[in-house]
């Protein structure tokens, strides 16, 4: 009987079930396509230059730990579809059904809609796995054909996870609705928000802020103790200063204010605070990008506490922006009375107040999480592009074996060599070189080798002949030097400026073997891989042959290009027999180190799609929660809205006035967290693109970032016009327009 | 004395061909300018049909309804909102205040929604405020004021924008008594200093007894009419429950 009853309720309140079972399937659809790279008969073509292992296991992991993100979601859906139902379960208690039985056939009615969803689910995360192994095939640069396969492994565990997350909360569901009184249950679509009444979350959050600015001003006193100097730049000295002076002025309002708590309403510190939480971001955030310009010495460490203020400081304005939104409607409404007074202006009003004081909270987190889910959406494929940018540059050769001297001492600990182990296990592995060049980088000046200075470390030097043979090696032109002339070859991330300043600076060297000058091809830009400067230096000297052989050889190069790509298990072997051999931060101090392009290529593409499919599905997950959770709390509240609508009819409101109201307050409802949210992390990423710009223009290139931003922001336009639209749909059917 | 409002043969019928409930069977009345009329019956008699045809809510399957001279049963249902928000009043059993507004805000809404001008609307609700006596609680909640204050300020809603006609259904029903009377004092007073013209509706001789003149409806047909006249209410009222027992009478009579 009971059983009867499940099924022809689930099938009657199909449409209540709507919002569940498309939020469930969503949910399932993503984890879905993205847990089933890590499954175990998962076999993408990917050569045998690339080895697989390494992805699946850090996507797993990554996958899985967003995924419990989505609990908060499936017990926020189910709590909505408990509230909706209330008042059935009052009459089956009524007519003297058990509660719990009532428990367990709400509990079977979201199972079977679940049930449903995972099938729906699974369906479509088939074809989004598709989308995913495109993405993977194209980041190993293959081409693709789609196939539709369903992997066991994987389909389990999207059951399993899903099937144990809908337990443990109809678990939870079956003794709330125990627990409830009937009469509680009988009246829940009439109970209004009990009481206008702000929570005091924000005390709270307040005093917190508090801390933290007192932190903040004794890191600032301190740094100014230690590092202070009256000849930096008037920025730093501004920077220095304004990292005191902001935190004692965010203290001293909390001060005053607590001195004059009677006559100052608590709006009046927190507008305070929300300016000063400003001024704080923004001083803090000049520390990381002055540090870089000015070569400051601090730490990473500090760097990151900085960091950490801004990103409290952001928190802090969100919090207490969105507590003031209602009181900013409310002075305004107070203030204007031809807009207060305007047609239903005071119902909208009403309406938006009320529903602010009281989810003042959720829609800060909401906020919160829109942020994080923006500049992670954003984020990704610049650091994407960065990290695949990079390894172009990093791996220009299949070998490439180099040393640093920095942690030598004496001269005569460096070691010269030609690193002939490498020959040998080419040779014995049949591995044809097609170019092979060993060549050494050499100190202008010798008298420089203790010069350990790092923003004044001195720049080394190749001979024309080596520089030449690497250049052949590329397939770039050869060049050519006078006697006594010299010319630079400089990184891809260098500046233009730098570039300019130094060619401006530096137009003769002075070298052991006398005064060389510039020539008038002064400078090269072609990449040429990172491992041929010297630490902390951006350029390369290129001296003729005859003066080098004069000079002190510091560090030993050998790049080699090799007729047919090293097969992954060969350029492990040659990895670790190179590390065996030398290895790093060997007895003398001298480093070796050896990169190889099969090895390179596959770390960096796996980390770089794990980083990649993590931050997009953590983004579209932190997205999906935000917009179900607004669109649900709106119509959790439509039996109230109806009430109150029915009176704005019953006082001759016309019908097309009232959508117009439902309209507006849904944009406001809407609007409000996004606008917010997009305000925040527009600063965010204008502040972490200004941060990488050199990166970005070296590796990713602007047009094709504003491509990626632009995509992006699409993507998420899409998805917010299809929230607010069956939002929409939803209220005014709840609503009776 | 002019005629403010005139029903002509109203019926009105629910359901479908097959089984027809006529609620309205024929009724015929008018309401003269600052008349207080009662209308009261059992449950069933059609006591809130006609009260909603009346206000447009609802619509006459039959007949004709006239405000002012108007035919309300002709109006457009795209101008009934219009016709609605400026001619007739409304006070509701269940209050219909929105606990989102401050009492005189919900009052302001009424003036704002007919376009009255920002700066005459302040004043006019204190002037409203201080008739009705809730000039002292204009900035509380709904939530935060008495069961006979909120029906006070519902009544001063509908009164506020000079409605042609108040219509008033079952105003004491959620009231208790000592609340009820000085609610229908109230409106008594509107209908005695104001000259605002009343159509209350209710089933409660104590309520009926404060009106000028009572229509009883029975089984959707009016079965009798009084007049107070210039009687005292104490005996307006043991007439009118002398008409209930008549009224009810018809069946219990036979057991």
């Amino acid at each position: 009987m009971y059983a009867k009853l499940v099924f022809r309720n689930a099938k009657r309140s199909a449409k209540d079930y709507l919002v569940f079972m498309v939020t469930m399937s969503i949910c399932v659809t993503l984890f879905y396509a993205f847990l089933s790279i890590s499954s175990s008969s998962y076999n993408p073509d990917i050569g045998n230059t690339y080895d697989f292992t390494l992805l699946s296991d850090g996507l797993k992991l990554a996958v899985c730990m967003i995924t419990l993100l989505l609990i908060f979601l499936i017990r926020f859906v189910n709590y909505y579809m408990l509230r909706r139902k209330q008042k059935e379960f009052a009459v089956e208690s009524i007519m003297g059904m058990e509660q719990k039985t009532i428990g367990r056939i709400f509990f079977a009615e979201t199972l079977i809609m679940g049930v449903i969803s995972i099938v729906i689910g699974l369906f479509f995360g088939v074809f989004c796995s598709q989308f995913i192994t495109a993405m993977l095939l194209t980041s190993y640069g293959k081409s693709y054909e789609l196939s539709w396969t369903l992997f066991p492994d994987t389909v389990l565990l999207t059951v399993g996870f899903f099937m144990l997350s809908f337990f443990i909360v109809g678990f939870q569901n079956t003794r709330v609705i125990q627990k409830t009184k009937i009469i509680d249950m009988l009246s829940a679509d009439k109970v209004n928000e009990p009481e206008l009444k702000k929570s005091h979350w924000i005390i709270v959050v307040v005093i917190l802020f508090e801390l933290f600015t007192a932190w903040a001003l004794i890191t600032g006193s301190i740094k100014v103790l230690f590092f202070y100097d009256s000849r930096f730049a008037f920025p730093v000295q501004f920077m220095y200063l304004g990292n005191i002076l902001i935190p004692a002025v965010t203290l001293f309002w909390s001060v005053l204010w607590r001195l004059r708590k009677k006559k100052w309403g608590f709006q009046k510190l927190l507008c305070g605070l929300l300016a000063c939480s400003v001024l704080n971001a923004f001083i803090a955030a000049s520390v990381p990008v002055l540090t870089n310009r000015y070569y400051l010495p601090l730490g990473n460490g500090m760097l990151r506490q900085y960091l950490l203020f801004v990103l409290i400081d952001l928190l802090f304005f969100i919090c207490a922006l969105i507590y003031l939104a209602s009181s900013f409607i409310v002075t305004w409404k107070e203030k204007s009375p031809e807009h207060r007074y305007k047609e239903e202006n005071l119902f909208f009003f009403g309406q938006i107040i009320s529903k602010l004081n009281t989810t003042s909270k959720t829609m800060t987190l909401i906020c919160v999480t829109l942020v994080l889910a923006i500049f992670l959406f954003i984020a990704a494929p610049i650091l994407n592009g960065w990290a695949s940018g990079y390894l172009e540059i990093h791996s220009m050769y299949d070998v490439q074996i180099f040393s640093k001297y920095n942690n030598i001492y004496e001269e005569k600990e460096l070691l010269q060599d030609n690193y002939e182990i490498v020959t040998d296990f080419l040779d014995k592995h049949d591995i044809a070189a097609a170019f092979d060049c060993t060549f050494r980088l050499y100190l202008p000046r010798k008298k420089d080798f203790r010069h350990r200075i790092k923003y004044d470390f001195p720049i080394v030097a190749i001979s024309l002949s080596d520089y030449n043979a690497i250049r052949e090696m590329l397939g770039y032109q050869q060049i050519s030097l006078e006697e006594n002339e010299f010319t630079t070859q400089w990184k891809t991330i260098a500046t233009k400026e730098e570039l300019n300043t130094f060619l401006k600076e530096n137009s003769t060297v002075l070298t052991d073997a006398g005064t060389l000058t510039q020539a008038s091809k002064s400078y090269y830009e072609e990449a040429i891989g990172e491992t041929v400067y010297n630490l902390y230096t951006n350029v390369l000297y290129i001296f003729p042959d005859k003066v080098c052989k004069e000079l002190l050889p510091v560090m030993q190069n050998r790049y080699i290009i090799t007729t047919e790509k090293i097969t992954y298990d060969d350029a492990h072997k040659l990895e670790m027999l190179f590390m065996t051999k030398y290895s790093e931060q060997a007895e003398n101090g001298a480093t070796y180190d050896v990169r190889l392009r099969t090895l390179q290529i596959n770390s960096t593409i796996a980390n770089n799609f794990i980083l990649q499919a993590a931050m997009l599905y953590g983004a579209i997950v932190l997205m999906v929660i935000c917009l179900t959770v607004l669109s649900l709390q709106q119509l959790l509240d439509a039996g109230q809205y109806q009430y109150r609508f029915s009176i704005l009819r019953k006082l001759g409101v016309e019908e097309s006035r009232i959508e117009k109201l439902v309209f507006k307050q849904l944009g406001v409802w809407f609007g409000l967290p996004i606008i917010a949210a997009i305000a925040v992390a527009a600063v965010v990423i204008v502040y972490f693109i200004q941060t990488i710009s050199a990166e970005i223009s070296a590796y990713i290139g602007l047009t094709e970032l504003i491509l990626q931003i632009g995509i992006t922001v699409g993507i998420l336009s899409i998805l917010l016009v299809c929230y607010f639209l069956s939002t929409w749909i939803l209220f005014r059917r709840a609503v009776n327009l | 004395m002019n005629t403010i409002l005139r029903l002509e043969h109203i019926q009105k019928y629910y359901g479908n061909q097959g089984n027809i409930t006529k609620a309205l069977k024929d009724i015929s009345f008018s309401v003269e300018a600052g008349e207080f009329l009662g209308i009261m019956g059992a449950s069933g008699s059609g006591k809130t049909t006609l009260l909603n045809c009346i206000s447009t809510i609802d619509m006459v399957s039959a007949g004709h309804i006239f405000l002012e001279g108007t035919d309300i049963t002709e109006i457009k249902p795209k101008s009934l909102a219009r016709f609605r928000r400026e001619n007739l009043g409304f006070v509701f059993q269940d209050l219909n205040l929105l606990d989102t507004l401050t009492i005189s805000e919900n009052i302001a809404l009424v003036l704002a929604i007919n376009k009255t001008p920002a700066q005459s609307v302040e004043p006019r609700i204190l002037e409203m405020a201080q008739k009705l006596n809730i000039h002292d609680i204009l900035n509380k909640y709904p939530y935060q004021v008495s069961g006979g204050q909120k029906q006070r300020c519902a009544c001063a809603r509908a009164i506020i924008n000079n409605p042609k006609l108040l219509l008033a259904d079952e105003p004491t029903g959620a009231l208790d008594s000592h609340s009820a009377q000085m609610f229908l004092s109230t409106i008594q007073c509107i209908n005695e200093q104001l000259g605002a013209t009343i159509l209350m509706v209710t089933h409660d001789a104590f309520t009926a007894s404060y009106a000028s003149r009572i229509l009883f409806l029975k089984d959707g047909e009016i079965f009798t009419e009084l007049r107070k006249g210039s009687e005292n209410r104490s005996a307006f009222f043991q007439k009118i429950l002398n008409v209930l027992t008549i009224m009810g009478g018809g069946q219990s009579h036979v057991c």
